[in-house]
């Protein structure tokens, strides 16, 4: 094969949004097992083809980490080259103020699963001299509509910034900080961007500067439009 | 019980710097209301107590009637916190998930609440106590690091629905303390008289939140390290691996 050699890549929640995009797009050259809330049969027709598939429900960290772990040896790897922890959640604060049930299940989902995916996962990446790759978000430094997911995007800015400095020359760690996408996110999260939307970036091109981004595993990154006015989703390291 | 002086609200207000701020804050009159997993020992006597321990939910959710009605508050002290040091994949899971309840999601869950039941008065403070660590990162604490981290920043997020309360928010960024937290943390023969003392850096900071200022960064050192840190993140992220982590 031309170009670089196929790998193994895990993604969650890559069976909607950017997770879907960013499989999508790697599905031709590489090796991919994707990760989701929803049972096999309701994503069955939207991925891509040659993927495998694991259940794995962020809402509950511990067995997902382990879901995700019984999964990639069930597909019959005994090694990663890249980890993409992107599933994520988030709810819009109603009059500024979040409930406790969306600050307990953001925190759960976007940063205690990625903490024990990351744990979990670790030692597949050991073995090949793999990335690990969390997805943050534009809004880790701070955001007044979802104070509750800002928050566990900065968590996750803090945990990638720790274990890449301690996992050097054995795992890269990296974070990655999308801007706003024309993805269902934020209808999920009952926000409605109103005509902020028609400046959301294509998933497609986020996906692209993903790959990109993944492949020179530099961190932190931010994908927005400053970067795709630069040629971000064109140009760049090929994964 | 009176509720017409100066009441505080400071958890983990048993031990280390949230004693420390206890007895600031009693010395300069307020009521005191202690949340913590165990007893103050000494001089809290003075101190209304609440028990709670903050990993488990609910004891969290069955003791918010309790906070809310014990205020309203002029200033809220969200100090509690707990560490996990070593390496990432060698700490407990459940260690890790202890500290990101007790360092984020419960006083992320006590914020929301006692704004959305108005139980701290307009023209109150509310201190978030966040790390160092949020300026230089820090490998050989990654789960404290985030949770340290996703604290700083939902404080940051609140600040402008808290205003429209008149209510300020101080985020303080304390560097090591001369507690018996930092010494289980910290790694051996380390010199412990460098670390600042609990008092001083309570008393900085409040005087910081009570000033309306956004941000506390206790000691001049730390303020340079926090700069730094901001100007060039990596190398103080490799400078503490070499002072912290390799020393685990």
């Amino acid at each position: 094969m031309i170009g670089p050699k196929s790998r193994r890549i895990l993604i969650t929640g890559g069976n909607t949004g950017l997770g879907l995009a960013l499989a999508t797009k790697l599905a031709r050259r590489h090796q991919l097992l994707l990760s989701g809330r929803k049972s096999r049969d309701e994503v069955a027709a939207s991925l891509p083809p040659g993927a495998g598939y694991i259940v794995a429900d962020q809402s509950d960290p511990e067995t997902s980490a382990a879901a995700l772990l019984d999964g990639v040896t069930e597909f019959g790897w005994d090694g990663l080259d890249n980890a993409v922890l992107n599933a994520g959640t988030g709810f819009a604060a109603v009059d500024g103020i979040d409930s406790t049930d969306a600050i307990r299940q953001t925190l759960d989902v976007n940063l205690l699963a990625a903490v024990f995916q990351a744990q979990a996962l670790y030692p597949l990446l050991k073995k090949t001299s793999g990335t690990l790759t969390l997805i943050g978000s534009d809004a880790h430094k701070g955001s007044a509509t979802v104070p509750a997911y800002a928050a566990s995007k900065a968590g996750l800015h803090g945990l990638a910034r720790a274990l890449r400095s301690e996992w050097k020359g054995n795992v890269s760690v990296q974070v990655l900080h999308p801007g706003p996408a024309k993805t269902e996110m934020h209808d999920k999260a009952g926000y409605d961007p109103g005509l902020m939307r028609s400046l959301f970036l294509a998933p497609e091109d986020i996906a692209s500067m993903m790959a990109s981004a993944i492949a020179a595993r530099r961190s932190p990154v931010t994908l927005s439009w400053v970067k795709y006015l630069n040629g971000g989703a064109y140009t760049g390291r090929r994964l | 019980m009176t509720h017409c002086g100066k009441r505080a609200l400071v958890t983990g207000g048993s031990a280390g710097l949230g004693a420390a701020a206890a007895s600031w804050l009693q010395a300069n009159g307020y009521a005191v209301v202690v949340l913590d997993r165990v007893r103050p020992d000494d001089d809290g006597a003075a101190a209304d107590y609440i028990a709670c321990d903050l990993t488990s939910r609910s004891e969290l959710d069955a003791v918010m009637a309790d906070l809310i009605a014990a205020g309203p508050y002029d200033l809220v002290f969200l100090n509690a916190g707990i560490n996990a040091s070593g390496r990432f994949e060698n700490i407990a899971a459940g260690a890790h998930l202890d500290v990101i309840r007790v360092n984020a999601e419960a006083p992320m869950v006590i914020t929301a609440r006692l704004f959305e039941a108005g139980a701290v008065r307009s023209g109150g403070s509310m201190v978030f106590v966040s790390s160092l660590s949020h300026f230089t990162g820090y490998p050989g604490a990654a789960s404290y690091a985030a949770s340290k981290d996703a604290l700083a920043i939902f404080a940051k997020s609140m600040r402008a629905y808290a205003k429209t309360r008149g209510i300020g928010l101080t985020v303080a960024f304390p560097g090591p303390l001369r507690t018996d937290h930092a010494e289980r943390h910290s790694p051996q023969g380390a010199d412990a008289s460098k670390r600042m003392h609990p008092a001083e850096a309570a008393q900085l900071i409040l005087a910081d939140a009570l000033a309306g200022r956004k941000t506390s960064i206790p000691g001049a050192a730390n303020r340079v390290f926090a700069t730094i840190g901001r100007i060039t993140p990596k190398p103080v992220t490799a400078l503490m691996r070499r002072l912290i982590y390799s020393r685990l």
